[in-house]
């Protein structure tokens, strides 16, 4: 678009209200008055300590954050930086047949749009590349985006996505876990099975273990969809320079693989690429991959300016990873004085549309699920199905709070069942120094009877109610 | 437009912005105090809180044009060139901010609720956090760091009032 | 009426990726005045990483955390890292810092052995100096010797190390193998009130036990596990993502996605159970994601302590635990189970 209705627009609406000091003669440029704060040089004397290892040392960084001082994302901008949203396709499972995007790209103070089309490789993930940055042939969970804008504000690219058109053809869905195992279910990605990932682990003889417990016990569980709730949202800015080098500031928390994405998916070499991880604004493992970064460096690369994106609270939700829902059955066998001697567990997670970190959650929700107990006899088979729902992914503990609030559940339930009490019966079946794993890993430096009695000392448990 | 003049942080301030600016919009975007944070855009998580007139107020809540003729205090006009506020420094000493996003409301709705009573049970600081969510700290050590500050303020004021 | 009750939870979780590799690379450059800078590939996102990974270095050069500036999270300075995933940012970032610390102190070594007269194998760095183990009299200032090892002998003390933890891959058919290099443990026991008439669950107190092998900053320790507990009584109470029938989120903002606010915060009392992992740096692990694992399982074993009820589907709202104590005062003997 021409570049003088930009410049206009500008003049118009955009911040040319700058504020001015009162009194202060209005020719002079605007400035805003000093923030006041100490510039300190006390240091607690507790950071001046030797040794350092075990001092209650302070954090230089919460000194910025009580002053207002970090800069976050969205705290910082660059002359003549743009604003850019993303169009969310708002159906779970669609076949994208058009976009236009004509009578956005129109629109005053719109600077670029871009689609999934424009992605020279449109997926990444880190087990597998199967998430399109921006949804292109098909939608596959309502939080997909299909279309991105860049404007002069985020006014005009909000309103810009209204009159991005998407034409989609409704395809079946499917978003119960359960049913995406059935072999009739829908397959969200076209495979012969919704299943993406299986863990097995196998010790012992089960089923001998069942025969010879006294007691069998049995129960299913199941938890649900968390999302992190990071109260800073995903923010980026992107800035691609006349060099071909392209500079991301991001939320993102682990930049040097955040940087093989972007090389991935703009097929771009790395050292044109500088990924800056600024303060993350609480990340509890929703800000592990990269989301809106590769289409904020493309609109950068259309525009020739820097592009900054910041999730809503609503795609916060809808757009980005959550914590997995897992279907647990326990089915333990223990001796009458309370020694587990089998568990057979299996796990079924609710991957939704992309397998993100499930993988890896998978293998630690299968391996966990035991319990920090010595089991003789063990059979966990764990899978991971696709369905038409927001993805989930890492969220701190990857599927071991699920697992833990299954296997503690059980043994309390165990436990009244043989009248004895919950402490004890943790304390008989307790890994501990040198007991073997589920996997038949040879464990040190364990601490798990040590952390029951601590607990159990400090609550006052031996002495009763309170 | 509408014309805004307003005190922020003790100073006059003059603005003239579209009639929809919110007051977090004006402090962050026009009168470049980013300290004020935007964390949900619809007064849930309380990272926006600034005092107006006394009062803790979530800013992404209040129109620019609402604080004509009022007094703001954002997290930027607490310290001096001399020292941190309490409350700053004893958040510092406790620990009691992990990412920090949520600090600036947190600490300010602090500063609201030490201006009305200095002496504050934990309930009535619990009651004052009630709407700044945090997600990384459990809260625990910001209400002790806003004991620690009450009772600063109470050994500075009685010095001050002491003959 | 208000019934109380309480319930215990422990776990075990593992530090770092299952079998995948999962590196950190890290450079430290000793100042010429024995201060230093520690570059790393990791992003602070809140949890205190960098000053941790600050007093490790410190620790390494036998200098204060105070003397450590640490640049992070820019691709074009920093090196590898796997980032703040996986709570192996003290344990696998750590081990890297302390072997670079390690390598850059060798070469002070190096530098100051001929001035003391000794080999390099009896200097130890400890209070700022180098100085002959057992004597500590017989030393230099670290920054003496780091403008040494600079001006003088052309050799700047600078060190570079990468570690990954070791792994063996599973076996695919029993899951035999070594997928961690070590694990946490912890125990949360709960103190709660239900209402009988209501459903409506309080949790009055938590105390945790958590290991994290040596503290290194004991104070964010603790912030970790409260912050984690908070997480954990949103995971047990009150926040579910719900979809309408055809996949759409019903409650994508904080107003009806409830978390916990201070007013849901129980009294939470910590301890840290001793502990020391000879794989860590200085015999630390982590603690990161597992103070979240055992808060529910310990929260819902009170409320079947409290009312008799087994929650068996999170969260436990109060209509979920209003409608099973109901169903057990009916006398059904069925359960409410998973959905």
């Amino acid at each position: 678009m021409p570049d003088t209705f930009e410049t206009k627009k500008q003049e118009k609406t955009v911040v040319t209200d700058v504020p001015r000091e009162a009194g202060v003669d209005l020719r002079l440029p605007a400035v805003v008055p000093a923030v006041p704060y100490p510039i300190e040089t006390l240091v607690p004397q507790v950071n001046q300590q030797t040794p350092a290892v075990g001092q209650r040392v302070t954090r230089p960084d919460g000194r910025m954050h009580g002053l207002g001082q970090t800069k976050y994302i969205d705290d910082m901008s660059f002359p003549g930086m743009l604003h850019a949203k993303i169009k969310r396709a708002g159906i779970a499972s669609a076949r994208i047949v058009r976009i236009d995007t004509s009578a956005a790209e129109a629109m005053p103070g719109v600077m670029a749009v871009v689609t999934g089309r424009d992605i020279p490789v449109n997926s990444f993930g880190p087990s597998y590349q199967d998430q399109p940055v921006l949804a292109d042939e098909r939608v596959f969970h309502a939080g997909d985006g299909v279309a991105a804008v860049a404007a002069l504000t985020e006014q005009i690219a909000l309103d810009a996505l209204e009159k991005v058109k998407v034409e989609y053809e409704p395809l079946p869905a499917v978003f119960d876990p359960v049913e995406a195992l059935q072999e009739s279910s829908h397959k969200v990605h076209g495979t012969d099975t919704n299943v993406y990932a299986k863990k097995t682990i196998r010790k012992g003889d089960v089923e001998r273990g069942f025969a010879q417990a006294d007691h069998v016990f049995e129960n299913r569980f199941s938890t649900q969809m968390v999302e992190h709730v990071s109260l800073e949202p995903h923010a980026a800015i992107a800035d691609w320079d006349a060099n071909g080098r392209v500079t991301i500031w991001c939320t993102i928390g682990r930049i040097t693989l955040a940087r093989g994405d972007m090389a991935r998916t703009l097929k771009h070499p790395m050292s044109r690429i500088r990924m800056v991880g600024t303060v993350v604004g609480g990340n509890f493992g929703g800000k592990n991959e990269i989301t809106q970064e590769p289409v904020l460096a493309l609109l950068s690369k259309k525009t020739g300016r820097p592009v900054k994106g910041v999730y809503s609270r609503g795609e916060e939700f809808t757009s980005t990873t959550t914590r997995h829902p897992i279907i647990m059955d326990y089915k333990t066998g223990v001796t009458k004085d309370g020694k587990i001697i089998a568990r057979k567990v299996r796990l079924v997670l609710d991957g939704g549309a992309y397998c993100s970190w499930s993988e890896t959650t998978l293998g630690k929700a299968a391996i966990l699920s035991a319990g920090p107990y010595n089991i003789e006899n063990l059979d966990v088979e764990a899978y991971v199905v696709y369905t038409n729902k927001t993805m989930t992914g890492a969220m701190r503990g990857f599927g071991a709070p699920q697992v833990c609030f299954a296997y503690e559940s059980h043994m309390d339930d165990i436990a009244k069942a043989l009248g004895i009490d919950p402490l004890e019966i943790r304390l008989r079946n307790a890994f501990g120094e040198g007991s073997a794993s589920p996997t038949g890993q040879v464990l040190h430096s364990v601490v798990v009877k040590e952390s029951l009695l601590k607990a159990a000392e400090r609550f006052g448990w031996k002495e009763g109610r309170s | 437009m509408t014309d805004v003049v307003l005190r922020v942080n003790g100073r006059e301030r003059k603005a003239s912005v579209p009639p929809e600016t919110t007051l977090l919009q004006l402090l962050r975007e026009h009168l470049g105090l980013t300290g004020s944070k935007l964390g949900c855009d619809v007064g849930d998580c309380g990272a926006c809180t600034v005092i107006v007139d006394g009062k803790a107020v979530n800013s992404c809540l209040m129109l620019a044009g609402q604080v004509d003729g009022r007094e703001v205090l954002t997290i930027e006009g607490l310290a001096t060139r001399d020292r941190l506020h309490p409350i700053q420094r004893a958040f510092e000493e406790r620990a009691s901010l992990q990412c920090g996003f949520c600090g600036p409301g947190s600490i300010m709705s602090a500063k609201a609720l030490l201006d009305e009573n200095l002496d504050p049970t934990p309930q009535e600081i619990r009651d004052a956090l009630a709407g700044n969510l945090c997600r990384c700290t459990g809260y625990t050590k910001m209400i002790e760091a806003i004991q620690d500050a009450a009772r600063e303020l109470r050994t500075e004021k009685s010095a001050r009032t002491a003959p | 009426m208000k019934r109380r009750g309480r319930g215990i939870a422990c776990m075990w979780y593992p530090i770092g990726f299952t079998v995948a590799a999962n590196p950190s690379a890290a450079t430290v450059k000793v100042n010429e005045d024995g201060t230093a800078t520690v570059l790393t590939g990791t992003v602070e996102t809140g949890q205190g990483a960098l000053t941790v990974l600050s007093q490790i270095a410190a620790e390494e050069l036998g200098i204060a955390m105070d003397d450590i500036h640490i640049v992070s999270g820019d691709t074009d300075v920093a090196p590898m890292d796997t980032g703040a995933i996986a709570s192996r940012t003290t344990y696998v970032t750590g081990n890297a810092i302390r072997l670079a610390a390690e390598k850059a102190k060798l070469i002070l070594f190096d530098v100051a052995a001929p001035v003391l007269g000794v080999k390099p194998s009896q200097l130890e760095a400890r209070d700022r100096k180098i100085q002959v183990k057992n004597y500590p009299q017989r030393c230099l200032g670290i920054g003496e010797v780091a403008h040494r090892a600079q001006v003088v002998m052309g050799e700047p003390a600078i060190g570079s190390a990468s570690w990954n933890p070791p792994t063996v891959a599973m076996d695919p058919e029993t899951g035999q193998g070594k997928p961690f290099s070590t694990y946490v443990y912890a125990t949360q026991v709960a103190e709660v009130d239900v209402d009988d008439e209501t459903g409506e669950v309080e949790v009055l107190r938590i105390v945790a036990a958590h290991d994290c092998g040596t503290a290194i900053n004991p104070m964010l320790v603790e912030g970790q596990i409260e912050g984690g507990i908070s997480m954990g009584i949103g995971f047990a109470l009150q926040e579910e993502m719900l979809f309408d029938k055809d996949g759409r989120h019903v409650n994508p903002n904080l107003t009806n996605y409830i978390m916990p606010t201070s007013l849901d915060m129980p009294e939470i009392e910590v301890d840290i159970v001793p502990s020391f992992d000879p794989t860590g740096p200085f015999g630390a692990k982590g603690v990161g994601e597992p103070t979240a694992v055992p808060t529910a399982a310990a929260i819902l074993n009170a409320v079947h302590d409290a009312v008799g009820v087994r929650i068996t589907s999170l969260p436990a709202t109060a209509e979920k635990v209003l409608a099973a104590i109901k169903a057990k005062r009916e006398g059904a003997t069925k359960k409410l189970t998973a959905v």
